[in-house]
């Protein structure tokens, strides 16, 4: 199929009637009977890039397709770009470029026969940029699709994804496949799309392949937007937590109440394992009391202070996607 | 497997040669077939319905026997099995492939997809027909025998309709499922059954090949004009299929 006209999106100033940035109010979705989204509210400011995160069947892709309206909404209101989604959301996606996170595309077509099928209605700069792109990842864009690895597919999909101006990307799993150096490649192109004002949805199943990037954390969990919060934020919450483990069976149910007390925000306990966010990031001082504590019994580990931002998620919401 | 528009091209002669090698064969044996009529005649007398088809060639002399050839037999069996296998892969295929969704995700709407889909599956289907249709006359020259063009591409209009219909409702379970395959094979098992029941007396007015008969085909030939009695409920088809793929598609999940 012959490339279309392309689409001229008029520029606003960013910001401006929630240009380039994302809004999301009440929605909902549900496959049958099963509760894919719950209600969810959702504000992403023009730039920068945000991090959608949860295990695989969260709700990342389902909250993904809606905002593009691949996915024909139900409830709820959506806003891309300053515009409201409506019919099947061709406006939106005018304006945003999406990659979805399947990986099932066209074998017998070549790679610049592939982009210029993705890059429909984007105009040829978007193409010729898109083969720059492409250029630098090293991809064999005269091979057929077929005959790519699936890291190479996916970096396919991401150099369509990248290349058109846009104010608003969203990008399901693009990291997931690629080989580290690859993956950084690919993260420093976001980085420096975002540092131009573009604003970047990101999703993963595995926090700490796209954590690097992200100024802000979004966690869906079974359709339940369960944080949302600033990487900054999180890491230094990081910082401040404590993880103890303890014999099986050792720890009296309730036990771990003992631990509370000055410096210490909260305790959880579960199972053998309890966390412990301190108030600070110094942990000499509840490790002192833990040394004195005479009502529980000594954890066979400690853990502070190097705990990755997958592991504290593990630990505060018990999901993690790998 | 091509795509897009070479896809289409490619396709589309595939049929136009298949149906054109029938056609010169056809054309080339009617001076044998004319001449063994009465013994042809005499082996169908036993079978009502084959004995009525090899006497409407008889009464039509070149004129039916082309039409019977080409239009009932050629074009109503290829031409149905490639309104199923187009119809049938058109979305479902998609799905099945998995690449609905980079499909949908560009930035052109859904109608226009699915309509260039639509017109793009019915053109492979439907311009082979009108293609050879057009070598009839030049085929004929060798015997110098003729048929009017225009009564030809009358044929081909009622022919088209016809197995748009057919592409129409395959197209619309398509937009529905997810396996091309069987939405195929159940169709094609259909067809085939409708068109046996053709040759059976008592339940040949229940076959839909009744449409595209000889003579009916005749009938517009020594008429000068299009059957719309017929034409018009399977245009209508095509139309009530069109809308009911369209919303089925619009609502479609990748």
């Amino acid at each position: 199929m012959s490339v279309a006209a392309s689409t001229q999106v008029t520029p606003t100033a960013p910001g401006a009637d929630g240009a380039g940035g994302v809004l999301v109010r009440a929605l909902e979705h549900r496959f049958g009977t099963n509760q894919a989204l719950q209600p969810t509210d959702l504000e992403i400011q023009p730039g920068g890039v945000v991090g959608l995160l949860g295990p695989n069947g969260s709700g990342k892709s389902t909250l993904m397709r809606l905002l593009t309206g691949l996915v024909p909404r139900q409830q709820g209101e959506i806003l891309v770009d300053g515009v409201a989604l409506s019919g099947d959301g061709l406006e939106i996606r005018r304006r945003t470029t999406y990659a979805p996170g399947e990986l099932h595309l066209y074998g017998e077509l070549k790679g610049l026969e592939h982009l210029r099928f993705l890059l429909r209605g984007r105009g040829p700069q978007s193409l010729k940029r898109a083969r720059a792109i492409a250029g630098e990842l090293e991809l064999p864009l005269e091979r057929r699709v077929r005959d790519y690895s699936h890291g190479m597919k996916r970096q396919l999909l991401f150099a369509a994804s990248i290349a058109p101006e846009v104010r608003v990307r969203i990008l399901d799993e693009i990291s997931e496949g690629l080989d580290p150096a690859k993956r950084s490649q690919v993260l420093d192109l976001i980085d420096a799309d975002a540092a131009r004002g573009t604003t970047v949805l990101l999703s993963s199943h595995h926090l700490g392949e796209v954590d690097r990037s992200c100024q802000r954390l979004i966690f869906l969990n079974k359709g339940r937007l369960v944080a949302d919060e600033s990487a900054e934020d999180v890491r230094r919450r990081a910082g401040r937590l404590v993880r103890l483990r303890f014999s099986p069976g050792a720890l009296p149910h309730g036990g771990a109440q003992a631990l509370a007390g000055p410096g210490v925000d909260s305790v959880e306990e579960a199972a053998d394992r309890v966390n412990v966010m301190l108030s600070s990031d110094d942990p000499r001082e509840f490790l002192g009391r833990l040394a004195a504590s005479t009502g529980l019994p000594a954890p066979i580990s400690v853990e502070h202070g190097r705990i990755s931002l997958n592991e504290l998620y593990r630990s505060l919401y018990g999901v993690e996607g790998t | 497997m091509f795509r897009g528009a070479r896809g289409y091209l490619l396709y589309g002669l595939g049929f136009f040669v298949v149906l054109e090698i029938m056609l010169v064969a056809a054309v080339y044996w009617w001076p044998t077939f004319e001449q063994n009529l009465p013994s042809i005649k005499a082996i169908a007398a036993p079978i009502k319905m084959l004995s009525s088809l090899v006497d409407q060639v008889d009464q039509f002399g070149v004129s039916g026997y082309i039409v019977g050839q080409h239009f009932f037999k050629g074009c109503s069996a290829l031409g149905t099995a490639a309104a199923v296998l187009f119809g049938a892969n058109a979305i479902a295929g998609e799905a099945h492939r998995g690449t609905m969704e980079v499909w949908l995700a560009r930035p052109v709407s859904r109608r226009r997809l699915m309509g260039e889909r639509w017109f793009g599956g019915l053109l492979v289907v439907i311009a082979p027909v009108f293609a050879s249709s057009t070598t009839v006359p030049a085929l004929l020259g060798m015997f110098d025998k003729t048929m009017a063009m225009s009564d030809l591409m009358r044929c081909s209009v009622h022919m088209s309709a016809f197995l748009a219909a057919i592409y129409s409702v395959a197209f619309l379970w398509s937009c529905y499922g997810s396996e091309p395959m069987r939405i195929s094979f159940v169709m094609l098992f259909a067809s085939v059954m409708v068109f046996a029941l053709y040759l059976v007396e008592g339940v040949t007015h229940y076959s839909l090949y009744r449409l595209v008969e000889i003579k009916v085909f005749m009938r517009i030939i020594t008429e000068d004009a299009m059957n719309w009695t017929l034409l018009a409920p399977m245009l209508g088809c095509v139309v009530i299929a069109y809308a009911l793929s369209s919303r089925a598609f619009l609502k479609r999940v990748p």
